[in-house]
């Protein structure tokens, strides 16, 4: 509010920190901020209610190019620490980003568990399919057979689907975006800090560093829409465009409606307080009298 | 003769009802403000496998669990066998055993001094089928054999029994007070066992009887926690259980989380988002959240941590005490990453050192070990509702001044720097793992590296100046002083106090705070006392080799009395060691006549 009690409207260039990103020229990742900076403004989301949190990786150094609190924390951990932001302060518009090494392999249990709980915040998984950061080795998103820094003879693993991991495990919006690809991305990315409930986004966010130049241009030949009378509220809809090889289908895959943790916890303090109101440390500590 | 103070033992197998029985004699002595002290011991196992409950009840102020048992009851000899060398027979204890449980004698190890004991079989099981028609009910008829044996309170025990199968079917409740009536006939067929161990007591004001982690739950909601998350690990879960009950009473949240490393970051995330928040685990847990520990140090965001001390290593004795994390809480990290490290030493502190834990957490915005341990945190004992309160700190916030250009970071002298919180306008801040600069971007160099390294640890000495928490206990001047911490107190306080009582010049230094150091307080103890013994119990004596890294201990003058956990420490191997101490000390003044 500005002095007069007229609302000031934010601007997208009013979410940038200042703080000139360390990215590659060309990442991806560039496009994922500048949408986020579009669909921030778009809500008229007031930085200094927001949180921003990370674990490690190139991407996730995105907190501190964002205007808002922001939390670049350990790798693995960003949701963890989003987990205690939302829980602790339920008002508050908590975002966590990371990349795929960061969500999936080290930080894949807390993927499964902040999915299954409906974690009311939005997380962005930026998926360059390879570890950035350390230089190039192979991530759980790196397709079989890729040769990659850690994989001489070619990767002799199965990938995971992001978005099929997210949909089995509880989230209630799941969308798969496209750096390249800054109106639908950005639209995607209001959607989810709207929506009540775990909001998973999987960008395809090329690596122009370790995944070459051609990545780019590879998954922009790949990208597809999903059909106009898509129905996501089906898991069995949403799931047809999983593990796809020859496409990279964009949009939202999946919604439905669930209480919230937040919810759920907001309704167990209802109950928990009901009649008696706050209770004292005297109280508490009276209930451990001998009583028969 | 009467008696003041008795120490009872039940074991047998877990379906025998071995804990119900302490818990009933232990609610009943502290209803009528007795003081109890209550432990329970178990093998690993979930159902069935050995089981014990051992209750102190006093008529004066006690601090230690008795060394050695004056009343066993006995179920089964096979369970007892489990418990070798931990529960030991006083040298005229009264042994009550099952009838029908024919193990020979010269196969049952009561101690090492166990002549006099008074053999007693009492038909535990015929009891309880003949009056109760299930032998179900034989704890049942325990409980009223010992009321009418020692002369406990019968009435309190009645409506105990009521309370308990105040649900049950009306007949139920019927056979089991005709249970507690067959003990009470029995008894009276043998009463002559008993003598000299009748209980002699005045009938006071009801105490309050709760565990360690009961009132660390308590604590932390005392000091304004609200927000707690958690994994379930012996011996731990009862911070989790109760406030599970109690956090959305007071308006707060918690939240069973998918392990450690995300209790710890859920625990740092609620703090940064402005809310006092706890966590509390084992050391094994505590070694899962040791990387993130290291964050809330380099972050500098309050975070509280009760580690509750199991035998380790590895998965070690998950339901028994030891001293053995400490290292672990002092240095576990990579890096260099202040922390503060409380130890409470008795059941009642682990209030007083939870909410002081917060206090601390918050003005110095740093993580906080409390190093609790199993003794102490699911002992439960009685304590008066008058000691449990205590001063409440928070955190510094930034001025509308600070808030114009806001530095998170801000070099100070006293290395504290106003956090701002979400919600707060002006004061959005990146934090970071990263070492970083003043505003909180991400840097490299060297000398922020070092400025910073420095601002960090400067925080600890307001903490060493405010909180120099210790106790002393004993002579003003001493020919020995212990040096001891966390649960080894009670032992070692009640040693010391008998010590002196006899004439001799005994004395105790106990630090609550163990890191910073109360190095001050210490060096004065040093000089008031001849020879020390360090007391605890860790295999390869961590506190004694702590200690070494920064102090002087008397050279010559200095002995470790350690040796693993698993069994708690006793008065009498205290002691053992002071008077050992004490004949060397009048050998060597010999000498230098």
């Amino acid at each position: 509010m500005s002095a007069a009690g007229v609302k000031v409207e934010l601007k997208p260039g009013a979410y940038k920190s200042g703080l000139k990103p360390v990215w590659c020229p060309g990442c991806g990742d560039f496009g994922v901020l500048n949408a986020l900076y579009r669909a921030m403004a778009k809500l008229q989301i007031e930085p200094w209610n927001t949180v921003i949190l990370s674990g490690i990786g190139c991407s996730s150094r995105l907190p501190g190019y964002v205007k808002t609190y922001g939390f670049n924390g350990v790798h693995g951990r960003a949701l963890t620490l989003a987990t205690g932001v939302k829980v602790a302060r339920p008002e508050l518009t908590v975002i966590a980003v990371g990349g795929d090494g960061d969500g999936l392999a080290i930080g894949g249990n807390h993927l499964i568990h902040s999915c299954r709980r409906n974690l009311d915040i939005l997380y962005i998984l930026m998926d360059n399919e390879i570890y950035g950061l350390t230089k190039g080795q192979v991530a759980p998103t790196t397709p079989t057979g890729d040769k990659t820094k850690s994989t001489y003879w070619g990767n002799p693993e199965p990938s995971v689907d992001p978005c099929e991991l997210a949909i089995s495990t509880g989230a209630t919006w799941v969308a798969r975006g496209f750096s390249g690809e800054m109106k639908g991305l950005t639209e995607m990315i209001s959607a989810g800090l709207e929506h009540n409930g775990f909001s998973f986004l999987n960008v395809m966010s090329p690596c122009v560093t370790w995944r070459g130049d051609d990545q780019f241009k590879e998954m922009k030949a790949k990208v597809a829409q999903l059909p106009e009378d898509y129905d996501p509220s089906r898991r069995k809809n949403a799931v047809k465009y999983t593990r796809e090889k020859d496409k990279i289908t964009t949009g939202v895959l999946y919604e439905v409606e669930a209480p919230s943790l937040t919810d759920q916890l907001e309704d167990m303090k209802t109950r928990a307080m009901a009649g008696n109101g706050s209770q004292s440390t005297k109280e508490m500590l009276s209930s451990f009298y001998p009583s028969f | 003769m009467p008696t003041r103070d008795l120490t009872f033992a039940i074991v047998g197998s877990g379906g025998d009802g071995v804990i119900t029985t302490g818990d009933m004699l232990a609610q009943t002595g502290a209803s009528v403000g007795l003081h109890v002290m209550k432990v329970e011991a178990y093998g690993p196992q979930i159902r069935g496998g050995e089981s014990s409950c051992t209750v102190r009840v006093s008529a004066d102020p006690i601090y230690a669990q008795g060394d050695l048992v004056q009343v066993l009851v006995v179920f089964n000899w096979a369970d007892f066998a489990q418990f070798r060398g931990e529960i030991l027979a006083a040298p005229d204890a009264i042994v009550l055993y099952e009838e029908a449980d024919d193990t020979p004698r010269e196969e049952i190890d009561l101690g090492p001094e166990t002549d006099d004991v008074r053999w007693v079989p009492v038909p535990f099981i015929e009891l309880a089928k003949e009056s109760a028609g299930t032998k179900l009910a034989k704890n049942i008829v325990t409980l009223g054999l010992l009321s009418e044996l020692f002369m406990l309170p019968q009435e309190p025990l009645e409506q105990a029994i009521k309370g308990k199968f105040a649900k049950k079917k009306p007949e139920v409740l019927e056979a089991n007070l005709k249970g507690f009536e067959a003990g009470k006939i029995h008894a009276s067929k043998i009463t002559e066992a008993a003598s000299g161990k009748r209980m002699q007591y005045t009938a006071g004001e009801p105490m309050l009887l709760m565990s360690g982690n009961e009132l660390s739950a308590v604590a932390a909601l005392h000091a304004g926690c609200r927000f707690f998350a958690g994994y379930p690990i012996t011996p731990s879960s009862e911070v989790l259980h109760l406030l599970s009950e109690l956090m959305p009473k007071v308006g707060g949240y918690l939240v069973q989380t998918e392990d450690e490393l995300s209790a710890i970051g859920a625990v740092i995330g609620g703090s940064f988002a402005g809310v006092k928040s706890m966590t509390a685990t084992s050391g094994p847990g505590l070694a899962l959240m040791t990387e993130m520990l290291g964050l809330a140090s380099m972050a500098e965001i309050p975070a509280v941590i009760i580690d509750v001390q199991r035998g380790g290593p590895s998965t070690g004795l998950p339901t028994k005490s030891e001293q053995s994390d400490l290292w672990q809480a002092l240095w576990g990290s990579h890096g260099d990453a202040p922390r503060v490290v409380l130890a409470p030493a008795d059941v009642e502190d682990c209030f007083h050192a939870t909410v002081a834990a917060f206090n601390i957490a918050e003005e110095a915005q740093v993580p906080v070990i409390v190093l609790s341990d199993q003794f102490i945190a699911q002992r439960r004992e009685t304590l008066s509702m008058l000691t449990l309160d205590h001063e409440v700190t928070g955190r510094q916030v930034p001025s509308a001044g600070d808030l114009r250009d806001y530095k998170r970071y801000k070099e100070t002298k006293s290395g504290i720097s106003p956090m701002s919180w979400p919600g707060m306008k002006g004061g959005e801040y990146q934090t970071n793992g990263l070492e970083h600069t003043e505003d909180g971007s991400p840097t490299s160099m060297f000398l922020t590296h070092e400025k910073m390294n420095a601002k960090r640890y400067r925080k600890l000495r307001r903490v060493r100046d405010k909180y120099s928490f210790y106790r002393h206990y004993g002579a003003e001047k001493a020919d020995v002083g212990i040096i001891c911490w966390g649960s080894s107190k009670g032992p070692v306080k009640e040693a010391v106090l008998k010590a002196n009582g006899r004439g001799e010049r005994v004395a105790a230094f106990v630090p609550q705070l163990l890191y910073p150091f109360p190095f001050h307080e210490f060096q004065e103890f040093i000089k008031t006392v001849s020879e020390v013994i360090v007391v605890e119990l860790s295999y390869s004596a961590q506190f004694y080799k702590y200690l070494q890294t920064f102090l002087e201990l008397p050279e010559g003058h200095t002995y470790v009395y350690k040796r693993s956990g698993g069994k708690n420490l006793t008065v009498s191997e205290v002691e053992d060691k002071i008077q050992k101490v004490l004949e060397m000390s009048a050998m060597r003044r010999e000498v230098l006549v």
